[in-house]
């Protein structure tokens, strides 16, 4: 009896080591693994909005501290911010101004007028990634926060599209988008005018990133959550 | 016309509204009345502040119709009086930026346990009723801290969106204080602390602790006294243990009482002996050595001051048990004072070694002539036996005795023909020494007991060395007599022998333990811890042996050991006690491992 044990023990052996040898070949690949937030492999709703959410909060954030920076740095006693009155190139995209506006306007135009906004700030943000080291004495900190910020752009741009995706049943409209003409602006000679150029632009930067943040949070705690954060 | 007014601050508590507040400017006496105007960012238009009530004094409130975010408001106080009017610097404001909620609300506390049994607490709280957290236009983040209550300073923790707090970390029995205020987001700015709520952690589980630790002091406390008072009981068996009592020798026909009385001739009558004690002739006996003639290894013994070697009194024991009743006894160091702890170690006789006289304590040979005996209780035939009464040592001295005895006048008193005298104990006699004849022998050799042979009659002057101690020298009896040796054998101490003494009894006890045969040495029991029973052989004789109540110095733990070695006891004289010692005897070579 104990060699029977043996015989077989040696050959459930033999047939674990030749299902591994299958199984860790090429050729044989196992079924893809979904992480939590897959359904049917396929990231849900819910996770979509949650990584938006990411994205744009760390956005708004970068903006933000870059814009004080710049501000404490630069922009002491010039009195920029009265001449910064409404000079985003934005300006012209009506967006929800206050809390009742946001309630009212329809997800999926809110979420035309995100991804508008979105790619109304591509090419500044390339522009600015690339521009700011003209800045006498630019400190490291508004450099790399300006590469990183042209980074989520492009991140939050491609996740909106997949919401809008989702969400959307009928095509996506892709004529929501306020060109940028600042361009010249960053590249003034006299120093004050540059200075104000890019106080200008990182003001605006601040304030839609902002804007785009809130909107998707309402957007979330209304689709997903319903009203119920 | 007045100062200039100042804006101090605008502040929005739920991103739904503001509030702006002015400084009024300082007038001279006169009325001044104050108006604000505000712009909006694109816009021309300027407007005036649309309430200047609701939020009170210099202030001005924005609904939320007339409130847009993202938006720059531009906005100045103007004074004016009499005199004139001055508008303020304006102020930037985009009250994005400006928002600043109330303090939480709602704030309870739970204390839950965990798996382990350790508790926690969990902290939950709610938003400030005014902000829309629920819709996401607002979001909030908070942060809490605590403190002990008598603690100096918080301890502050960034809680997050969340509106609940675990904590851990918690000392039970303490109280804490604990805090907490929210903030916007992105911007903004942090409300007030909440009300103080105070947090104490329920103790029970210390108590546990304390009941545990009392309960175990306690009982840790009875063992203690459990075990010392085992150990002051058992003190003595432990002593014992450690320091065998030497068991004084029991000469079989000896009475205790009769020795207390001094009544001799009774006590020897009793015996079997005639003869004793023994007569003036008999004073050369008195003499302070034991002269033994052995033909081997005999040895004189030297003065009472270096009883360094001890003759050896060869009790005849042709018996093969050995009975080691054999006067081969260790030399017995007489004893002055009779302690109760010297007699029964005394008698220790592994190999029989010479006793030397221990520092100040005189050793004294007792001087024993045995002499055959020829009494019914006396052994008529070859074995004598010596006995001894074991002469106490002084307490410092173990209990040793050096007796010198000669093995030849044992021999020679094996003979039971004319042993007429008992051995003469000789003990000290001083204050409470009791006299015990000490006839010992001492071999290197154990078979020197087996050399005790029926001797002659011939008397053999046993004499034992008194130390000088001992004023009164004891009798000697001459003549060979056979008695019984008692002594004890150990294995480590020389050996000794127990003679049972009265206390106090300065007597000298005398007597002869007629021997009866070899097989007389045989110890039959131990009677009232100090009595050894001698019997003689069921073989040989029914004679009674003859008794001799052995001292017994040390208290029981002495007497437990002396059963160990070879002691030799004779039944006492008691009727009841010789019948019962009759039947049966030790032998005594169980005792005596060392003996061949």
């Amino acid at each position: 009896m104990s060699t029977k044990g043996a015989s077989l023990k040696g050959l459930l052996l033999v047939v674990l080591l030749v299902s591994h040898m299958f199984l860790t070949k090429e050729g044989v690949t196992s079924l893809p693994i979904c992480h939590n937030g897959y359904i049917n492999c396929q990231l849900s709703l819910e996770e979509l909005f949650d990584r938006a959410v990411k994205v744009s909060h760390h956005m708004h954030f970068l903006s933000s501290e870059m814009f004080h920076e710049f501000e404490d740095r630069y922009a002491q006693g010039r009195g920029f911010i009265a001449k910064a009155v409404n000079s985003c190139h934005t300006a012209s995209l009506t967006t929800p101004e206050d809390k009742e506006q946001a309630q009212q306007i329809h997800h999926e135009d809110l979420l035309n007028l995100i991804l508008g906004v979105l790619r109304s700030w591509n090419d500044p943000l390339i522009h600015l990634a690339s521009e700011v080291h003209r800045i006498k004495e630019a400190p490291e900190t508004i450099l790399w926060k300006a590469v990183e910020i042209e980074e989520q752009n492009k991140r939050l741009l491609e996740g909106m599209e997949k919401i809008v995706g989702r969400v959307h049943s009928g095509e996506v409209r892709n004529d929501i988008h306020t060109p940028w003409d600042g361009l010249p602006s960053l590249q003034l000679a006299d120093e004050d005018s540059r200075l104000f150029a890019f106080y200008n632009l990182l003001h605006c930067l601040r304030r839609d990133s902002h804007k785009i943040d809130n909107y998707l949070k309402v957007l979330k705690c209304r689709l997903i959550y319903n009203n119920n954060c | 016309p007045p100062e200039k007014p100042t804006i101090i601050k605008c502040r929005s508590p739920e991103k739904e509204t503001f509030t702006c507040w002015w400084k009024p400017a300082s007038d001279g006496g006169l009325s001044t009345s104050h108006t604000l105007l505000y712009s909006k960012e694109g816009e021309e238009k300027v407007y005036e502040c649309p309430d200047y009530k609701t939020a009170g004094p210099n202030s001005c409130y924005f609904d939320k119709k007339h409130t847009s975010f993202w938006t720059i408001y531009n906005i100045t106080v103007r004074a004016t009086n009499e005199m004139g009017s001055n508008v303020s610097d304006p102020h930037y404001v985009d009250v994005t930026y400006i928002v600043q909620p109330d303090p939480p609300v709602n704030i309870t506390l739970e204390l839950k346990k965990s798996v382990k049994r350790k508790p926690y607490l969990v902290l939950t709280w709610s938003p400030p009723p005014l902000a829309d957290v629920r819709s996401g236009w607002l979001t909030l983040e908070y942060e809490l801290r605590l403190k002990p209550e008598e603690g100096e300073e918080w301890e502050t923790i960034f809680v997050g969106q969340q509106t609940q707090c675990k904590m851990f970390s918690l000392n039970p029995g303490k109280r804490y204080i604990v805090q907490i205020h929210c903030k916007p987001d992105h911007h903004g700015l942090w409300s007030e602390w909440s009300p103080e709520m105070y947090i104490e952690i329920p103790t029970d589980f210390r108590v546990k602790d304390m009941v545990v630790w009392i309960i175990v002091g306690v009982l840790s406390s009875l063992i203690c006294l459990i075990m010392s008072w085992i150990m002051i009981l058992k003190g003595y068996r432990m002593m014992a243990f450690i320091l065998p009592p030497v068991p004084g020798p029991k000469i079989k026909g000896i009475d205790t009482h009769l020795l207390e009385t001094g009544k001799s001739e009774e006590l020897l009558s009793a015996l079997g002996c005639h003869g004793f004690p023994p007569t003036s002739d008999c004073e050369e006996l008195l003499i302070e050595y034991l002269e033994v003639e052995d033909s081997e290894d005999q040895q004189l013994m030297p003065n009472h001051d270096t009883p360094s070697k001890n003759t050896k009194i060869i009790l005849k024991e042709t018996d093969s048990d050995s009975g080691r009743g054999s006067c081969d006894s260790p030399s017995l160091l007489p004893v002055k004072c009779r302690e109760s702890r010297g007699l029964p170690s005394a008698l220790q006789t592994q190999d029989v070694r010479a006793k030397e006289k221990k520092g100040g304590k005189g050793s004294w040979e007792a001087q024993c002539t045995a002499s055959e005996q020829k009494t019914l209780p006396c052994n008529s035939e070859s074995t004598k036996s010596c006995t001894w009464l074991a002469a106490q040592l002084p307490s410092n001295q173990p209990a040793m005795f050096a007796y010198h005895s000669t093995v030849e006048a044992f021999k020679m008193t094996l003979n039971t023909t004319n042993v007429s005298t008992p051995p003469v104990w000789v003990g000290n006699e001083e204050n409470c020494q009791s006299l015990y004849p000490i006839a010992e022998t001492v071999y290197d050799d154990v078979e020197k007991i087996s050399e005790m042979e029926n001797s002659k009659t011939d008397q053999t002057t046993v004499q034992v060395r008194q130390n000088q101690h001992n004023d009164k020298s004891p009798f000697l009896n001459p003549k060979l007599m056979d008695y019984v040796e008692v002594h004890k054998v150990r294995q480590d101490e020389e050996p000794t022998l127990l003679l049972k003494h009265k206390e106090n009894s300065g007597k000298t006890k005398k007597c002869t333990v007629p021997g009866t045969n070899k097989e007389y040495t045989k110890v039959s029991t131990v009677v009232d811890h100090h009595i050894l029973v001698l019997l003689p052989d069921q073989r040989t004789q029914n004679t009674p042996v003859s008794q001799e109540h052995v001292a017994e110095t040390s208290q029981n733990p002495h007497q437990s050991q002396a059963e160990k070695n070879t002691s030799y006891s004779t039944t006492t004289p008691s009727d009841s006690r010789r019948d019962a010692s009759g039947s049966d005897y030790m032998d005594p070579s169980s005792f005596t491992p060392s003996f061949k």
